[in-house]
């Protein structure tokens, strides 16, 4: 089902909308290698991030008339879409196996102490590369706030961190971020 | 505002990334719509990102693709996964709607007992009401007699002592020396047998005049202090005695209580 044409943005959109068959398949072909990088930053099990990665091409699918150009690309909304059901699938596992029903508390304290974040994810894929050169103190943070989606509140109480000190050092940490990405 | 510095706050890639609060990514946005920098600023680090996700890319399984059509072209309602707000905030709306279920519950109760408690509370406020009326009649009707036996100078007192059948009793006799009416006090006489009635005399020259019999629901419902005995014009003592019912016109049972005047 590969097609060859191409798309600006806003035509894949409208044709989205329309849901035309060609269009997702150009979406699919195009996008799902990088989705898929952003969703193995999360879910560590190869057979789970597949799944997750299906459930979040049908819900783009299904929820395109969601998608507000004037908030950003396509790409972004597509990014938080498989952002947000990576950790869905993350944190229901931990769900289902009790021991794991805390994760923040029990990965601050090792984290803190300078091992590593006790989140079994390869830091060769994606965004995590980039995060091993950030000092571990802000590499803590973006581990808690953007892989596994705990809020600045959250993240400032369990921390035991003014919740402004949170938000300057995530600011800073993501602001080295793009400085390694461009 | 300050333009640049708020673009290079972090803000930026905070929104891109999905880690700004509600609250900030609407200040964002309306930051975008006013500042073309901060938009562009926007555009520039989500092509970046995009870039740097293409650059990682990791092919997914071979069938995926199939397995997603597949599924796309199937009704809504076999499918698995809706997209969802994040685990927690679900928990969050769960708790909070149980909270409100609860919370509705509570109320609906405590309406009802309320309700209850509001109807029980106006059949005693009724009841109460209805017994202060008859004590404030009978109040009236107390304070009446008082009135008449001491407040006027012209009535005279007998004190009618208990002999033989019942020493303990005791009965009084007020008399209106102007309007020749004669009042009953009962202190103490014992109730009579059905067939039975008490009947007071007026004792002049030795003769008894008749004044009345007394009626026996005096002696159950005990209603006034003092009761109305007919009119003599002339008295030096006074006596009760017990008749059969309806009274004699002389004296045939006993004498039960006497006073002179």
């Amino acid at each position: 089902m590969t097609t060859k044409s191409t798309y600006s943005e806003q035509e894949l959109v409208a044709l989205l909308q329309q849901r035309n068959d060609k269009a997702f398949s150009y979406l699919y072909d195009n996008y799902s290698g990088a989705l898929f990088g952003i969703v193995n930053s999360i879910v560590t099990d190869r057979e789970a991030a597949n799944d997750v990665l299906q459930n979040v091409f049908v819900n783009i699918w299904r929820k395109i008339e969601s998608y507000d150009p004037s908030k950003g690309r396509l790409f972004t909304w597509m990014l938080n879409v498989a952002r947000n059901a990576s950790i869905d699938e993350v944190r229901s596992k931990g769900h289902r196996d009790s021991q794991k029903n805390q994760p923040l508390p029990e990965n601050v304290d090792v984290s803190i102490n300078g091992g590593a974040v006790t989140n079994p994810v390869t830091d060769d894929v994606g965004l995590r590369k980039v995060l091993t050169k950030l000092k571990n103190e802000q590499r803590v943070l973006i581990e808690l706030s953007y892989f596994q989606g705990f809020t600045h509140e959250e993240i400032a109480k369990s921390l035991s961190i003014p919740l402004g000190t949170v938000k300057t050092r995530i600011r800073s940490a993501l602001i080295q971020l793009r400085t390694m990405i461009q | 505002m300050n333009v640049p510095e708020y673009i290079s706050s972090g803000i930026v890639e905070s929104y891109v990334l999905g880690l700004a609060s509600p609250e900030e990514r609407r200040e964002f946005e309306a930051m975008c719509r006013q500042y073309p920098e901060v938009l562009r600023a926007r555009a520039a680090f989500e092509l970046a990102f995009e870039k740097q996700a293409m650059e990682n890319s990791i092919t997914p399984a071979a069938g995926l693709k199939d397995k997603i059509f597949a599924q796309i072209k199937t009704p809504a309602k076999v499918v698995s996964m809706p997209i969802k707000l994040p685990v927690k905030n679900t928990n969050w709306l769960k708790y909070a709607a149980a909270a409100c279920l609860i919370l509705l519950a509570g109320s609906i109760y405590w309406n009802i007992s309320l309700s209850n408690k509001n109807k029980q509370l106006q059949s005693n406020n009724e009841k109460l009401q209805a017994d202060y009326e008859t004590t404030v009649a009978k109040l009236g009707d107390i304070e009446k007699d008082l009135k008449l036996i001491q407040l006027n100078p012209a009535v005279k007192m007998a004190s009618m002592k208990g002999l033989d059948p019942s020493p303990a009793s005791f009965a009084t006799v007020f008399w209106d020396t102007t309007s020749k009416d004669a009042y009953l006090l009962i202190n103490n006489l014992p109730a009579p047998a059905s067939e039975m009635q008490y009947q007071l005399w007026a004792l002049m020259d030795g003769q008894p005049i008749d004044l009345g019999v007394i009626d026996n629901d005096v002696f159950i419902k005990q209603t006034r202090l003092l009761i109305k005995g007919k009119n003599v014009q002339n008295a030096q003592a006074f006596a009760i005695t017990l008749e059969n019912k309806g009274g004699n016109p002389t004296p045939k049972g006993k004498i039960y209580v006497m006073g002179k005047l």
